[in-house]
């Protein structure tokens, strides 16, 4: 490995050695055997390697991975505290938006990055953020379902 | 009929797995010094192979082996072994494996494809069956009389037709003497992807004990097994296939896909697994594809709107490999009569091979392919009789005592498609349909369907079943987890079945040769059905255990004997009884002696008397069916010709529902994936046989902001083959879509399209036409 960067993931500060040529998605994926964040596309079509990064929803297969040097990035791994969940993973598997879940951890975070700092998001913003996810089984309601059912979850915690 | 655990909204257990991202599916999978591999793909679609040099390649930082197909010996395949695992002389369509790099890293192995060099001499190249048909058209299989294809199936020799199909019912063609008003018409449902959002991927491990293991994205892991211990000469025991969490299928995972060409490749490194995972592109060019159908339809009726005669020819553009689209095109053609009778069918489908990737399997198994055709006429027929479509669709419906193309007889039990179609009747119509405006033009219809299993006469579902001390069971089945939500069909089912509470049952998770009971594959909409009824009876030889062990215990005759999921006892005296779990591993005495025996069992389930075509291409080959009806409100914009779906309705007989969150979340799916392939999908191809959209940005599937809103309905005439009364249903919801949207586009500007997708520009040109008629 050619290259070195320190970089914040789920929380730890962490130094990782990773290839020049690697996106993001390699270095979660390859390096830090982070699973979670799953490659559907290879041109940032999908959403499905969307990862938080300094809280904004980014998709990692088309990050460059030397961009991440410094910056504090959250995985779809960092959201559950042990046994307990994040209310957008509870509402997201109890809605029926979960089928094959290949597109899940994709849709999760990207509710993450836009309900952490934007918890009154309006319908249109969640229509576009949503917008940037290919879901294959369906059909897109029980997502919508799911998500409108995280934010008022999140609103009551909140409150 | 109310049941207890049946028909409720039950979770289903993978859920929490995959929102935390701790599901493994088969990219995730790392195993002790696995090498990676990356398999380079020709420049041409139909080629000679001249010479292929890999000595720089085989020089390159990380390689460990370059692999060709030199030598190859053996053919595989299900039902015709036309396919080899990697190109020996000559390549067929831009996917075939030429040659492979096998690497340290994928990053490496992808990185020395390009030192690979291979001469080609160019072949003519066909993408269309009616091409490839053709009197003066080149070979793409030269050899292919002495390839091993099913008794069932026959080549034509001399040409690209891999099989022709034939049914006749009745007089056949010469039936249309009795019809008052022919009409005809060509359709054409083009090539397409089921593009689930996980690519195929493989590992293949030759074990130094000379047995192999496998980790593939299939949902036919027994049939790997054997095809693999075939070709490699080994007993099927010596291979195991596992199948991990898989993100969708919709068809293209099942039958044999690259599973040989990364087995051919990891042969060349005995003792280290190899694994590749397809990138899009190669997911798009080198695993199967779907559709490429065109009908061509003949219809005769009577002056009263009773059909009398169907002529139909399937030309399936059937792609360089055969295996894999040939029951495809049977399913089309047999079934491109719709859920109508016809005294005299007449039906005929040619499997051609192309230079396309082979066609597979896609959701729905050819029936939105013909139907797109006989839904379509019914409302030409319609028109040209003067009478309404869907009076005109009910007088002719596959009721109870009519008789199918294939010569089975309709029961009341098969559904009520007139209940289903009153009701899509009121939702579309019992409305009034807006006015053309400045923006948009508006349009409404509705289709009846029907879908058959295609299955196989063998193909069955086998299930393991054990009870614990504690009462609580495990269920272990074959059947893969694709999204459809199995599992929770399983434990619901065998909840009922055992009368104890799901919480209290388990079921399997990885599919594993080696552990799970034998499944042919998960296919045809078949799960619920077959599954559904091997898990009755285990949970009825499992009760049978548990009673013959009380028996005993209670000193009684079996007969006398009562289950209810807690305690079995005497029915003349319900205090004398036993309680479950103390009989789950035989009974334990006051003095330790121990009698009866475990609480295990075993089963499976196929289809009642399944059988192959007979010589007039008909016989038991549906036995189950599901019907419905479909319809739509749409708006075209008149600017760009862009159709937008307002709303999308359904309403199928299921027979019974067995959780109502997870089928309307089926329905909802196959929806959308069906309105996809109306309006935007199509896989591309330019002369030389190249595919120019091998992406998701340029093979444009539905977004977020696309999806209608849809009302979505069940009738519940209970089945008797399914469990509890369910039927099939995974894949109906998609047969309906493109008729419908091409028969609401008629209505809304009175021109008739043929053909999907219905794109902008074809709309367009169709809203010019449209100008010119008035």
């Amino acid at each position: 490995m050619a290259e070195r960067m320190t970089l914040t993931i789920n929380g730890k500060e962490q130094t990782v050695d990773y290839e020049p040529e690697m996106m993001l998605l390699d270095v979660l994926r390859e390096v830090l055997n982070l699973t979670g964040t799953k490659h559907g596309c290879d041109n940032s079509t999908c959403g499905t390697c969307t990862v938080v990064m300094d809280g904004k929803a980014t998709k990692s297969c088309n990050t460059p991975a030397a961009k991440a040097a410094g910056t504090s990035i959250v995985t779809v791994e960092g959201l559950a505290k042990g046994m307990e969940l994040h209310p957008i993973q509870k509402a997201i598997s109890e809605s029926g938006a979960v089928q094959c879940g290949f597109c899940t951890p994709g849709i999760v975070m990207e509710l993450y990055g836009l309900l952490e700092t934007n918890p009154d998001a309006s319908e249109v913003e969640m229509t576009n953020a949503l917008n940037k996810h290919l879901c294959r089984c369906t059909g897109y309601e029980p997502i919508r379902d799911g998500a409108l059912i995280a934010q008022k979850m999140i609103k009551e915690t909140r409150k | 009929m109310k049941y207890k655990y049946v028909g409720q909204p039950y979770n289903r257990p993978d859920a929490i797995s995959k929102v935390t991202g701790k599901a493994v599916y088969l990219d995730d999978v790392r195993l002790p010094d696995m090498l990676h591999t990356a398999v380079l793909r020709p420049q041409y679609a139909h080629a000679l192979i001249l010479s292929v040099d890999t000595s720089v390649a085989e020089k390159c930082p990380g390689v460990v082996k370059v692999v060709t197909g030199k030598d190859c010996k053996f053919r595989y395949g299900d039902n015709i072994k036309d396919l080899q695992p990697m190109a020996v002389t000559k390549v067929r369509y831009i996917g075939d494996p030429v040659a492979a790099v096998i690497a340290d890293t994928a990053a490496h192995a992808r990185a020395a494809l390009d030192k690979i060099k291979v001469e080609y001499k160019p072949l003519p190249v066909y993408t269309d069956a009616r091409d490839a048909m053709a009197n003066d058209a080149a070979l793409i299989h030269e050899d292919m009389d002495d390839y091993w294809r099913l008794p069932t199936l026959k080549q034509a020799s001399g040409t690209n037709i891999a099989n022709t199909y034939h049914l006749v019912k009745g007089r056949g063609e010469e039936g249309f003497d009795e019809a008052d008003v022919i009409i005809e018409q060509e359709f054409n449902y083009p090539l397409g992807s089921c593009a689930a959002i996980e690519p195929h991927g493989t590992i293949v491990w030759f074990k130094e004990d000379r047995t192999i293991e496998v980790w593939s994205t299939t949902i036919c892991p027994f049939i790997i097994r054997e095809d693999l211990a075939h070709s490699y000469d080994v007993p099927v025991s010596d291979v195991r296939v596992h199948t991990p969490d898989l993100g969708g299928c919709f068809g293209y995972k099942s039958d044999v896909t690259t599973e040989q060409t990364i087995a051919w490749i990891a042969s060349f490194v005995p003792g280290r697994p190899v694994k590749w995972v397809g990138t899009r592109e190669e997911d798009f060019t080198s695993t199967l594809l779907a559709h490429g159908i065109r009908t061509k339809m003949k219809m005769g009726a009577k002056k009263d709107g009773t059909l009398v005669a169907i002529k139909s020819t399937i030309y399936h553009t059937g792609g360089a490999y055969a295996d894999t689209a040939v029951n495809v095109t049977i399913a089309s053609t047999h079934n491109s009569t719709g859920p109508y009778e016809y005294k005299h069918c007449d039906l005929t489908g040619y499997t051609v091979y192309t230079n396309t990737p082979a066609v597979g399997a896609y959701r729905g198994y050819g029936h939105q392919e013909s139907q797109i055709a006989s839904e379509r006429m019914m409302d030409l027929m319609a028109r040209k009789l003067g009478m309404n479509p869907l009076e005109f669709r009910k007088k002719n419906f596959l009721s109870e005592g009519k008789v199918n193309a294939v010569g089975e007889t309709m029961w009341k039990h098969n559904g009520d498609l007139l209940e289903c179609a009153n009701r899509v009747e009121k939702m579309v119509f019992g409305k009034p349909k807006p006015a053309e405006d400045e923006q948009y033009v508006y349009g409404r219809a509705m289709v009846t369907v029907m879908k058959s299993p295609k299955g196989a006469p063998f193909s069955t579902k086998g299930c393991y079943m054990k009870m614990n001390i504690d009462g609580s069971v495990n269920i272990n089945m074959g059947g893969a987890e694709v999204g459809q939500g199995l599992r929770t069909v399983i434990k619901q089912v065998a909840a009922e079945a055992l009368m104890i509470p799901p919480e209290q049952i388990r079921i399997y998770t990885e599919i594993d040769t080696q552990y799970s009971p034998y499944e042919w594959q998960t296919i045809g909409s078949m799960f619920t059905t077959q599954g559904g009824r091997a898990i009755i009876r285990a949970a009825e030889k499992l009760i049978a255990q548990l009673k013959n062990t009380a028996a005993q215990v209670l000193k009684t005759d079996l007969d006398y004997l009562e289950y209810d999921g807690e305690f079995v006892y005497l029915r003349n005296d319900p205090t004398i009884r036993v309680a479950v779990p103390d009989l789950a591993r035989g009974y334990i005495t006051s003095d330790g002696i121990t009698i009866g025996e475990l609480a295990q069992s075993v089963s499976d389930a196929r289809l009642p008397r399944y059988s192959n075509p007979d010589k007039n291409g008909q016989g038991s080959i549906g036995v189950t069916y599901t019907m419905g009806a479909q319809g739509v409100d749409l708006k075209i914009e008149k600017k760009s010709g862009k159709v937008i779906i307002d709303h999308y309705y359904s309403v199928f007989d299921v027979g019974q529902v067995i959780n109502p969150l997870q089928i309307r979340g089926s329905v909802l799916g196959g929806v959308m994936m069906s309105i996809g392939a109306a309006l935007t999908e199509e896989v591309v191809f330019d002369k030389e046989g190249r595919i120019t959209n091998p992406h998701l940005f340029k093979y444009h599937i539905p977004t977020y902001k696309e999806a209608p809103v849809q009302t979505i309905e069940f009738v519940e005439t209970p089945d008797p083959i399914g469990p509890f009364g369910a039927r099939g249903i995974g894949e109906h919801s998609v047969i309906g879509a493109a008729p419908a949207i091409l028969n609401a586009i008629y209505d809304a500007i009175g021109v008739d399209l043929f053909e999907i997708p219905v794109t902008p520009d074809k709309v367009k040109a169709a809203l010019e036409a449209r100008k010119e008629l008035k």
